[in-house]
C-alpha cells in the first residue's frame, strides 16, 4: 500500500460524509468528531511528539475563543481575520508558558501542573476582568452568513474544522518527517542524550509549545463561532483539557491519526451511550467501562489494532 | 396422528378467530388514536447541576402525565404528550448534540435547560427549525433577547427577579425601621451570580443600602472558612448571596458556625435555599430570606402538587414546579394552535394569556419570549417550613426582619 493511499481514502470519506449522511444531526457529529480531532492533535504535537505533557491546554484553547471574540465584538474585527490572530495569540500564549516553564527547568509531572496552573489563572483572570465580560461571558450577536463566519447551514462549518484538521494531521506528518520532529522524538525520548547530541532542547521544547498552541487556539474560536457564547469555565476549564488529553490517549500518543481515531471513537461512545439510556448516569458509566477495556487491552492507543491488523496481513 | 393435527377443531377456530381479530383490529385502533407530540426535556441529569436536572425532568414529566390522563391535547383529537429524555451534562455542546438529536427523533418542541450557558446554544440550534422552545429554569436575559422568534419563558429573568427584590426588600426594611443600612454581596463565578450581583450593586444604594463590597467565589468552592472572616470584618448588616446549591449551603452553615451576627441573610435566587436545606440544616435555614420563583401558597392546586411530590419521597423545589408548569404553558398553546406546526405553536404562545398557572403571576403576557406577567416573590424559612412573605398578596407569614442575634 502506498503511504498517500490511508490519508487519500480518508479524506474522500470526510469530503463524502456530509453528502451520504444529510441529517444536521450526523452533520454535527461530523463536526464535534473533527473539532476533537483537531484539538487533540493541538495536545499530540506538544504531549505526544514533543513529549511535554500537558494538563492545562485550555489555556490556548480559551485564549483563542476569547482573542477572536474580543476582536470581533470590541473592535469590529471580521471573525475570519480573527481566526488567524488567535493563532497566533495562542502561539504567543504557548512560547510564553514554555520559555518560563524550561527556564527553570520544570519536566515531566511539574510542567504538566504548571500548565494547569496557567490554565486555571486564565480562568480566574477572564473572570475577573471586565472587558471579557468577566462570569457574564461573551456572546457573539446572531449575524448569519459566511462571511462573518455564521453559515446558514452546518455543511459550512463542517467544512471549515475538516480544514483546520486536515491541516493538524498535516503538521503531525510533517512532524514525523522533518528534522524538527526527529529534534522532538530525540527530546521525547531522552532529553539528556539529546542535548549532548547538541540538540537546543529548550528552543525546540519552545517551539513546539508555540506551534501546539497556535493550533490549539484555532480551535476555540472555531468553538466560539459555533456556539456564539463563551464564558471562562468553558474556555479555561478542566473539561476541555481533559477532553484533549483523552483523544489522544485512547487514539494514540505520538501518532498521526490517534486523536482522530480516539475522537471518533469518544463522540460515538458519547453520542450512542446518551441516546440509548435514560437513566440518570448510566451513559457515563457505560462511557467509563469501554474507556477502562480500551485502556486496559490496548495501552498504546487504538491505533495499535490497525498496526496489528496491517503485521497480520504483511505476514500473510 | 397427522390427522390428528390438521383437523379444525372448534377450540382452534376460536383461537384463529381471535389472533385474527387483533392482528387486524389493533392497526385500526392505532390509526384511531391521534399522533403523539413528542416534548425534548433538555436537562443536566449528569454533571454538577444533575440534582437540579433531576428535580426539573421530574417537574415536567408529572405535567406530561396529567395531561395525558386528562385525555391529551383535546384540539388535536386527544394527542398524547411524549418525553424525549436528554442529558445535556451542563455543556454547551452537549446541548446542542442532544437537541439536533431530538430533532432527528421528531420533536415538536423544546423544555430546558437549566443552565443559562447551554440554552444560549441549544435555543440557536432549536431556532434553525423554528422549533418551540420554552425555557423552564435558565436566568440570563440573553437566552431571550436576541430576536429568536422560537424561544419563550415563563418566569422572570434576572432583572425582573433583582428589581422585585429590590423592590421587596426596600419594603420589608421600611418596615421594620430600617435597620439594615449596609450590605456585603457573594456570588459564583459564572453568568448566573455575576450578573445578579452587578445589577444588586448598581440598585442597593436606591433603598438607602450601601454595598460595603462585592465578592465572587469559584464553583465549585468546599471552604468559606476566610470569606466567613473577612465578612465578620467587614461588619454587613445584610449578607446578599447569589450562588448554586451547594456553595449557598456551604456559606450559610459557615455563617452560622461562626456565629456572624447580621440584621439579615438575603439571597436572589439563592439556589440551595428549599425545602431540602429547612430539613436537612433547619437551625442554620431558620430566618434566612431569598428572593426567587416560587408557587403561590395560596394557590390549592400547588398545594396538592406540592403533596402529591412529597408522597414520593421527592421534594417541592422551584425547579419542579417550574417545569411542571412551562410544560402546561405549551400544552396549552398546542392546544390553542389545534396542530404540532411550529409556526402555528410559536405564535399561539406569543399571544398566550394563560392564567391556569399556580404562580404568583397574573396571566401571562410574552413581549419578545419573555412573561413580562411573571414575578419573584421573598420567602423566608422557619425551622420547619418556608414561607412567602412578599408580596403580602401571597404572603403566608410575616417576615421575621431582623433576625434574632446569636448572643
Amino acid at each position: 500500500m502506498r503511504s498517500w493511499t490511508v490519508p487519500a481514502a480518508l479524506l474522500a470519506v470526510a469530503l463524502a460524509y456530509p453528502f451520504v449522511f444529510r441529517s444536521n444531526f450526523a452533520i454535527n457529529f461530523g463536526v464535534l468528531v473533527l473539532f476533537f480531532a483537531l484539538i487533540g492533535q493541538a495536545w499530540n504535537i506538544a504531549g505526544g511528539f514533543g513529549g511535554q505533557l500537558s494538563f492545562g491546554h485550555a489555556v490556548f484553547f480559551g485564549t483563542g475563543a476569547y482573542c477572536s471574540t474580543i476582536l470581533q465584538l470590541k473592535l469590529g474585527w471580521n471573525p475570519w481575520l480573527g481566526l488567524g490572530a488567535s493563532a497566533a495569540a495562542g502561539a504567543l500564549v504557548g512560547a510564553l508558558i514554555a520559555a518560563l516553564s524550561f527556564r527553570f527547568g520544570l519536566r515531566g509531572s511539574y510542567f504538566a501542573l504548571i500548565t494547569l496552573a496557567f490554565a486555571e489563572a486564565f480562568r480566574i483572570l477572564t473572570n475577573a476582568v471586565e472587558f471579557t465580560g468577566g462570569g457574564l461571558g461573551l456572546l457573539i450577536p446572531l449575524k448569519r452568513g459566511a462571511a462573518n463566519f455564521q453559515f446558514d447551514e452546518r455543511i459550512g462549518f463542517y467544512y471549515t474544522i475538516l480544514a483546520l484538521t486536515v491541516l493538524s494531521i498535516g503538521i503531525a506528518v510533517w512532524l514525523k518527517h522533518s528534522r524538527f520532529g526527529a529534534r522532538l522524538a530525540a527530546i521525547r525520548e531522552n532529553e539528556d542524550a539529546a542535548r549532548a547530541l547538541g540538540i537546543d532542547t529548550y528552543r525546540e521544547k519552545v517551539k513546539v509549545m508555540a506551534l501546539s498552541g497556535a493550533l490549539c487556539a484555532l480551535g476555540g474560536t472555531f468553538y466560539a463561532q459555533y456556539y456564539l457564547y463563551i464564558d471562562p469555565t468553558v474556555a479555561f476549564g478542566v473539561d476541555k483539557s481533559v477532553e484533549m488529553l483523552l483523544v489522544s490517549m485512547i487514539g494514540g500518543t505520538g501518532t498521526v491519526y490517534g486523536p482522530l481515531i480516539g475522537s471518533f471513537l469518544i463522540t460515538l461512545v458519547g453520542e450512542y451511550t446518551r441516546a440509548v439510556t435514560n437513566a440518570q448516569g448510566l451513559s457515563l458509566i457505560i462511557y467509563g467501562g469501554l474507556l477502562i477495556l480500551i485502556i486496559g487491552f490496548l495501552p498504546n492507543g487504538l491505533v495499535d489494532l490497525f498496526k496489528l491488523r496491517w503485521r497480520r496481513k504483511r505476514r500473510a | 396422528m397427522a390427522n390428528r393435527k390438521s383437523r379444525i377443531t372448534r377450540r382452534r377456530f376460536i383461537g384463529a378467530t381471535a389472533a385474527a381479530s387483533v392482528a387486524f383490529g389493533v392497526p385500526t385502533l392505532l390509526r384511531a388514536q391521534a399522533k403523539p407530540i413528542k416534548v425534548g426535556l433538555v436537562h443536566p441529569i449528569t454533571g454538577f447541576l444533575a440534582y437540579s436536572g433531576g428535580q426539573s425532568r421530574m417537574g415536567a414529566m408529572l405535567a406530561i402525565d396529567e395531561i395525558n390522563a386528562a385525555g391529551g391535547i383535546k384540539s388535536m383529537g386527544g394527542a398524547k404528550l411524549e418525553a424525549l429524555l436528554g442529558d445535556n451534562q451542563a455543556k454547551p455542546e452537549v446541548g446542542v448534540s442532544v437537541v439536533e438529536q431530538m430533532q432527528e427523533a421528531g420533536v415538536s418542541a423544546y423544555i430546558g435547560c437549566f443552565s443559562s450557558a447551554v440554552a444560549l446554544p441549544a435555543t440557536q440550534a432549536a431556532a434553525k427549525y423554528n422549533t418551540p422552545f420554552v425555557i423552564d429554569v435558565g436566568a440570563s436575559d440573553n437566552i431571550v433577547n436576541r430576536g429568536l422568534k422560537n424561544v419563550f419563558r415563563l418566569k422572570p429573568g434576572f432583572n425582573a427577579c433583582v428589581d422585585d427584590a429590590i423592590l421587596g426588600l426596600g419594603e420589608i426594611n421600611k418596615a421594620a425601621g430600617n435597620p439594615a443600612k449596609s450590605a456585603v454581596l457573594v456570588h459564583e463565578e459564572s453568568e448566573f451570580g455575576t450578573g445578579t450581583a452587578k445589577l444588586l450593586a448598581g440598585k442597593l444604594p436606591s433603598i438607602g443600602v450601601e454595598v460595603k463590597e462585592v465578592m465572587k467565589h469559584a464553583n465549585p468552592t468546599r471552604d468559606f472558612a476566610n470569606l466567613a472572616l473577612r465578612i465578620r470584618g467587614l461588619k454587613p448588616d445584610l449578607l446578599i448571596m447569589s450562588n448554586y446549591q451547594n456553595e449557598y449551603v456551604l456559606l450559610a452553615r459557615t455563617l452560622h458556625q461562626q456565629k456572624v451576627d447580621l440584621v439579615g441573610m438575603f439571597s436572589v435566587l439563592g439556589g440551595g435555599f428549599n425545602y431540602k436545606f429547612v430539613q436537612e440544616l433547619p437551625d442554620v435555614a431558620q430566618h434566612m430570606i431569598d428572593t426567587n420563583h416560587w408557587f403561590d401558597p395560596t394557590n390549592p392546586k400547588a398545594q396538592a402538587k406540592k403533596k402529591q411530590v412529597e408522597a414520593k419521597g421527592s421534594l417541592f423545589t422551584f425547579e419542579v414546579y417550574l417545569s411542571y408548569n412551562a410544560v402546561k404553558f405549551l400544552a396549552e398553546g398546542f392546544e390553542r394552535a389545534g396542530s404540532a406546526d411550529k409556526d402555528k405553536v410559536n405564535a399561539a404562545l406569543a399571544a398566550s394569556s394563560w392564567s391556569d398557572h399556580f404562580m404568583p403571576y397574573g396571566p401571562t403576557k410574552m413581549v419578545n419570549g419573555q412573561n413580562t406577567g411573571g414575578k419573584a416573590s421573598i420567602q423566608q424559612a422557619s425551622k420547619s417550613d418556608i414561607n412567602v412573605i412578599w408580596p403580602t398578596k401571597f404572603a403566608s407569614a410575616k417576615p421575621v426582619f431582623p433576625k434574632p442575634k446569636f448572643s
